[in-house]
């Protein structure tokens, strides 16, 4: 009894605990490597030459001076390859290389593989391309127009990727019973992801011909597929290997440098290849955050309650599907909120333009709908004379309630209750008095936002996860785990979560990051869906292999009922008697197939609204288990300046039960920090499809001294189909920041904006009585 | 790229002359950004922060001299500075980040000669000199006449900035600097004002120094709204109505951060806030 409390003897990991994570070290350190850290002695260097023009038919580059350019070996184009030469995961319509037509300034135009990478930037600079060009599109509403110029030509129909429409109730002609209605537009800007590590890999043609790709990703089963397809492969010579990623927010969801490497290793078996997007070509040739336009109608009764919703929202996705679509898709679920609403006229499109490629970015199409709607919410309130959380409270879904689309909510909804926390907490109590001590030209302003996030993929696409984990002779447990970890910490989740289940502590476990090679499908990192479909998986592989364990002990200690036996860590011991013996001595009776288990787990689907239309049900309407959260943000305006401080935030979470406490603060501090520049300052000007911004001198992040201390408060909730109760954290974070913000600033200043974000130019302009 | 460590002034001379074409750095943080865009790729670059002479602070008489090659860290530390030139304190505080302040030099600053450099604003109401010396010798300017417009100095080929001469004057009542960006650390200037006055016991302005950072082509300063200041309490009544002569002088420009409207109404805007110093008021 003695020994078990000297400091140093190891502790068993434990659902619920704040154990800091077991990735930190190596990561802080600087040990940690990234697929972006990797060097060989005779590597060489792949980079793209990007088109620079916005629209054109494609006629070929003219190489003549790069291929003099000492050190460049070869300058690959369209014709060198075999596949489609198309990627996309809904719409296969970005080629790898352009080979009929020019869609946004980023698209690549030539492969150019060097020995050095001086080399390789000074022959992508003596590249020109030839081009006739077309006229562009670059506006939502232009590219709608029947005369627009269309952008695919293979795209039946029109410019639009795809539209939604989803009514409920009377739908926009209940507005007629309204008492008051309210009504107002929303233009939302562009957002980076502005992850450090920018989009770089590293690839090798082996001898047996399988061409290895190490890549920072989320997705490396999929990227997998994507490969071989476009450049004609076999999917058995095609091997992703994901390292943890240097963030990612969604912006590696999808190819960005694999089928590159790819292409430029098939060329030069043997020798490893890498390529490194800088940081602008990072802003030019990846997706963003769609910029959007929302228009908003909102109607209640003379007490409040909501009687109808009209909503259009156009999101802008540039040349390409990119997730768009769903990215669309998961915006129009959300666009009413946590709300119960009777009538809706729900309308949103994903519309193609030649500007950047708008795709996943954490929050996923929810971040705008949540702008817009929860800013309707708070011009209610005001009409209405109701606080912002009593009307909210007053709408606030329940367990069995429809959603704004009519779905009606089965699982764990706990919007209720995150209400009356922030209704409860000082801050919002005392916040009169707060307001009231803002000095000479500062006024202060306290804003409310609600937010909800559905988890996983939707009705149709099976959202699951293969999870393995092994004794490994030495006694310990080896997690395979083949969703990646961007940064989110899902990957010490996992540990945790095997670390309960089989009684072990740190040092009896192992991690494996994606390989497609040793790892089983598992999905994306993303959705909000990584901790909870792989987490579900890993429980049962976990617990079957103690089961195992147990058993082969049991038999070996002629001991009748296995339950006498229990995991320590390091070793098995027989709780009557005492008697021990350590995983290595129970490993070696094991067959090394025996000592591994894996499990599947697919996430639930919703069987509601069957008469969807089938392509909204692909692209993920409806969801069945949701996250809420409410945000408060106490904000002081600087009449002189213009310019917005936020001074205090606190979110309420219901996301389930949580499981580590710590990496719960991490991901709700992050998301709203992310939630805080898309609130304040991030934005990408862009002219004839050419970004103003394309690097960290111009385009703003939020530093330490822009962000506030955070509350992270959990509500408490447990989600019966979650991994230990728990649900999807990673995204609703980020959604309730720019309503929160602007909500305070109507609530300092008495202003509104319609265009975002809350620039000190934009906010003095509007205090001067401008028009927003 | 070759890079060349003289440790004292007599070497830099020479490396010099070895090296035609070099260009002269210490912190680095304005260079590094140019070497990466590839607006400048000289053949050789000099570095001057092992040249000790460069990164002394020590008194004259009546005045500090300031090496140029001082840290804004060590600016920000150094008990003289902070007890003479206050004002000059506060702006280095904003100036970039941690690293950059750690890196960045005082001459650096001065040389760039951006109407966004933090320092100068207050530089100019402090009616700093800037000694230059060269392989034949020494000489000094004042600071508004050395800074010729954006990014333009009247540095002379193969001379540096070795020192900053600030006089010790009777302290001001008020030192301060505020500085607009558009976020709070790691921004560059949109509109920013530098402002020494001292006060009567009853109130009145006895002087006023005033100099704006980032409101034209350099930084503006005004000696007819120093007078008009001069002998009246300081009075929101006051500033208001100086408001229509600072908006004369500025002439800021459209850029990626701001417009040359919001530059304009903001340089006003941080006149007009000195009305909220109390009475007395120490430095805000």
């Amino acid at each position: 009894m003695k020994r078990d409390a000297l400091p140093n003897q190891p502790r068993p990991l434990q659902i619920g605990e704040p154990i800091p994570r077991a990735d930190a070290p190596a990561k802080v350190a600087g040990r940690e490597h990234y697929a972006v850290d990797y060097y060989a002695e005779d590597m060489l260097w792949a980079g793209v030459k990007r088109a620079d023009i916005p629209h054109a038919v494609f006629r070929g580059i003219n190489s003549e001076e790069a291929e003099k350019v000492p050190g460049v070996l070869a300058i690959l184009t369209a014709k060198d390859i075999k596949g489609s030469n198309r990627q996309g995961v809904a719409r296969k319509d970005q080629p790898v290389l352009v080979d009929d037509r020019i869609r946004h300034r980023g698209d690549g135009v030539a492969l150019v593989i060097a020995e050095t990478r001086e080399a390789l930037r000074e022959a992508i600079g003596k590249i020109t391309v030839e081009a006739e060009p077309l006229p562009g599109v670059f506006d939502m509403e232009e590219a709608l127009k029947e005369d627009a110029p269309w952008i695919h030509e293979d795209h039946p129909g029109s410019n639009i990727l795809l539209k939604g429409h989803i009514t409920k109730g009377d739908g926009a002609t209940a507005f007629e019973t309204c008492t008051h209605v309210v009504k107002a537009t929303f233009e939302l800007p562009y957002q980076e992801h502005a992850y450090l590590e920018t989009e770089a890999g590293w690839a090798i043609t082996e001898e047996d011909e399988t061409v290895s790709i190490t890549v920072s990703t989320q997705t490396p089963f999929r990227d997998k597929m994507e490969v071989a397809g476009a450049l004609g492969l076999p999917m058995d010579k095609v091997r992703i290997i994901a390292p943890y990623c240097g963030g990612a927010f969604g912006g590696k969801d999808g190819i960005t440098v694999q089928s590159l490497l790819a292409l430029a290793a098939l060329r030069f078996s043997g020798r490893p290849i890498k390529m490194w997007w800088e940081r602008e070509e990072s802003f030019i040739a990846s997706a963003k955050r769609h910029q959007a336009r929302c228009r908003y109608r909102l109607g209640a009764d003379a007490t409040g309650r909501f009687i109808a919703l009209e909503a259009e929202i156009l999101y802008d996705t540039g040349a390409y599907d990119h997730l768009g679509g769903a990215v669309m898709a998961l915006g129009l679920e959300h666009a009413g909120g946590p709300y119960r609403i009777p009538h809706t006229d729900l309308k949103a499109w994903a519309v193609y333009t030649n500007n950047p490629v708008g795709g996943a970015f954490r929050a996923f199409g929810v971040a705008q709908a949540t702008a817009a709607m929860e800013q309707m919410v708070d011009r209610i309130a005001e009409k209405v004379g109701r606080s912002p959380l009593e009307i909210r409270r007053l709408n606030a879904v329940r367990r069995g309630d429809t959603t704004p689309i009519g779905v009606t909510l089965t699982t764990s909804t706990g919007i209720g209750r995150c209400l009356e926390i922030a209704e409860r907490h000082p801050f919002w109590r005392k916040r009169e008095s707060w307001k009231a001590k803002a000095g000479p030209f500062r006024k202060r302003g306290v804003g409310v936002a609600a937010v909800m996030h559905g988890m996983g993929y939707g009705p149709v696409i099976p959202d699951t996860a293969n999870a393995k984990i092994e004794l490994t002779s030495e006694g310990s447990f080896r997690v395979a785990c083949g969703v990646v970890d961007m940064g989110q910490g899902n990957a010490h989740t996992f540990l945790q979560m095997a670390g309960d289940i089989l009684s072990q502590d740190l040092s009896r476990l192992e991690l494996v990051l994606p390989d497609t090679a040793w790892t089983l499908p598992s999905g994306s990192a993303s959705a909000s869906r990584t901790t909870y479909t792989y987490g579900n998986a890993l429980i049962d592989a976990a617990n079957l292999l103690k089961e195992r364990i147990l058993k082969r002990c049991a038999d070996l200690w002629m001991v009748t009922d296995p339950k006498e036996l229990a995991l320590v860590p390091g070793r098995v011991r027989h709780l009557p008697s005492g008697r021990e013996t350590t995983l290595a001595e129970v490993a070696a009776f094991m067959d090394e197939t025996e000592r591994t288990t894996v499990a599947h787990y697919r996430a639930p689907q919703s069987p509601q609204l069957p008469d969807l239309e089938p392509n909204l049900r692909l692209h993920g309407i409806p969801h069945v288990v949701f996250s809420y959260g409410v945000h408060i943000a106490g904000i002081e305006v600087d009449l002189l300046t213009g310019a917005v401080t936020v001074e205090h935030y606190l979110a309420v979470n219901d996301c389930g039960n949580i499981l580590n406490p710590q990496l719960f603060e991490q991901q709700v501090q992050g998301g709203i920090a992310q939630g805080l520049g898309y609130a304040l300052m991030e934005e990408i000007p862009v002219t004839e499809g050419e970004m103003k911004t394309v690097n960290f001198s111009t385009y703003l992040l939020p530093t330490f001294l822009d962000v506030p201390d955070m509350e992270v408060i959990d509500a408490g909730g447990n989600e019966p189909t979650g991994p230990y109760g728990l649900k999807g954290i990673g995204e609703i974070p980020t959604s309730g920041p720019l309503p929160a913000v602007a909500n305070a600033l109507f609530d300092a200043c008495g202003i509104r904006l319609e265009r975002f974000p809350m620039t000190p130019e934009r906010v003095l302009s509007a205090l001067e009585g401008n028009r927003p | 790229m070759k890079v060349l460590l003289p440790e004292i002034l007599e070497m830099l001379w020479e490396v010099w002359e070895q090296n035609p074409g070099a260009e002269v750095y210490t912190g680095g943080t304005d260079l590094l950004v140019k070497l990466r865009e590839g607006v400048t790729w000289p053949p050789a670059l000099i570095c001057l922060e092992r040249i000790n002479a460069l990164r002394q602070i020590w008194e004259e008489e009546d005045t500090v001299v300031i090496g140029a090659g001082t840290p804004h860290t060590a600016l920000i530390r150094h008990p003289l500075i902070q007890v003479e030139f206050p004002v000059l304190v506060e702006a280095l505080k904003v100036l970039g980040s941690p690293p950059i302040r750690n890196m960045g030099t005082l001459g650096g600053n001065i040389a760039t000669a951006s109407p966004a450099g933090d320092s100068l604003p207050a530089l100019y109401v402090l009616n700093a000199e800037i000694v230059l010396t060269d392989a034949k010798g020494s000489r000094t300017l004042p600071i508004h006449e050395f800074i010729t417009g954006p990014g333009q100095t009247g540095l002379g080929p193969r001379e540096i900035i070795t020192g900053i001469r600030l006089k010790k004057t009777a302290p001001y009542t008020v030192s301060r600097y505020e500085k607009v960006g558009k976020r709070k650390a790691m921004a560059i200037a949109v509109a920013s004002l530098a402002t020494c006055l001292r006060l009567s016991p009853d109130g009145r302005i006895e002087s006023a120094r005033l100099a704006w950072g980032s409101a034209g082509p350099a930084i503006v300063t005004s000696p007819e709204i120093e007078t008009a200041m001069s002998g009246q309490p300081l009075t929101p009544e006051l500033l208001r109505g100086l408001i229509p002569a600072v908006e004369r002088e500025v002439s800021p420009i459209d850029d990626i951060r701001a417009t040359a409207v919001y530059r304009r109404k903001v340089a006003a805007n941080l006149f007009l806030r000195l009305s909220g110093i109390s009475e007395g008021g120490a430095s805000a």
